[in-house]
């Protein structure tokens, strides 16, 4: 077993240290907002968990497609880790904004466009795990895995424009000019917000790294264990 | 400041709101490393079985 590349080493401790950065920077170094208090700072962690789960999803998406096309196995593997962090990264999205909402909307849940659009997406990649179960034989379960990281990928712009296309009480951040609904006021909010986002670009490259190389073990073991077997009969 | 006036206190929210973000990381950290350490620990075993193996037609 190869050690840990002296890179990923590296990438774990700039991924760490973004981390206690963007910590101190949303606790202390960004301002107290007005109205909604110190809940809004879950705001700079809770978008920065939705946009890595959707670069996380993108990348299955485009994983898949490179697969279909090159039927190469890494490609295989890159989406079904992206989908993994993706569905984490997604789950923290979602209940940090119940979080948030429950003294700002004053409950945990309501049927909003956006919270139900991001829960659909939870789903629909949750199933991707069921259907990677569900096929035995491994090039067709990368292939149908493929085909549905992409159409799956269609949930993601849907939970991103929900609030632009439907009657929802959830802040609209992007192209609306409506960030203040999100309490973003001042350069001070939007230098830490800037940051988040990158810190869980980093913290989403880790990830991936670090499970490709779980996978590729899993991969080799299964390999030995093949060789085993046809060696004993 | 008027009391009407001040934000709410939303302390605890704020608290809970890292606690889970980070907690969920950790918990996926820990699930990564967990996996690793029990592929590994596997992989060594098969890998003495086949080491075995191949020494035993030399005996």
């Amino acid at each position: 077993m190869e050690p840990m590349p002296k890179q990923l080493k590296i990438l774990n401790w700039l991924t760490i240290a973004l981390v206690a950065v963007g910590l101190y920077l949303t606790i202390w170094y960004a301002p107290r907002e007005a109205i909604m208090g110190d809940v809004q700072r879950v705001f700079y962690f809770h978008v920065s968990a939705g946009w890595a789960g959707a670069l996380a999803f993108l990348v299955a998406a485009l994983s898949g497609a490179l697969f279909l096309i090159r039927r190469e196995r890494r490609w295989d593997r890159v989406a079904m880790a992206s989908v993994e962090i993706g569905v984490v990264f997604t789950f923290i999205n979602i209940v940090s904004g119940s979080i948030w909402a429950r003294p700002i909307w004053n409950t945990w849940w309501t049927w909003d466009p956006r919270l139900v659009t991001a829960t659909i997406m939870e789903l629909v990649y949750l199933a991707y795990f069921m259907l990677r179960q569900g096929v035995d034989d491994p090039d067709r379960r990368a292939r149908f895995a493929a085909v549905y990281s992409i159409l799956g990928f269609l949930s993601v712009p849907l939970t991103f424009l929900s609030i632009r296309f439907f009657r929802s009480i959830h802040p609209v951040f992007f192209g609306a000019g409506d960030a203040l609904s999100a309490g973003m006021e001042g350069p001070r909010m939007w230098v830490v917000f800037i940051f988040s986002l990158l810190t869980f670009s980093f913290i989403y490259g880790t990830f991936l790294w670090h499970r490709l190389r779980l996978q590729e073990l899993s991969e080799r073991l299964e390999i030995l264990k093949m060789k085993l077997l046809s060696h004993e009969s | 400041m008027n009391p009407i006036d001040a934000p709410i206190d939303t302390f605890n929210y704020m608290v809970l709101g890292y606690a889970v973000i980070l907690g969920c990381v950790v918990l996926y950290i820990a699930s990564l490393a967990l996996r690793f350490r029990h592929l590994r620990r596997e992989f060594e075993v098969y890998e003495s079985i086949a080491r075995d193996e191949t020494d035993e037609p030399n005996r």
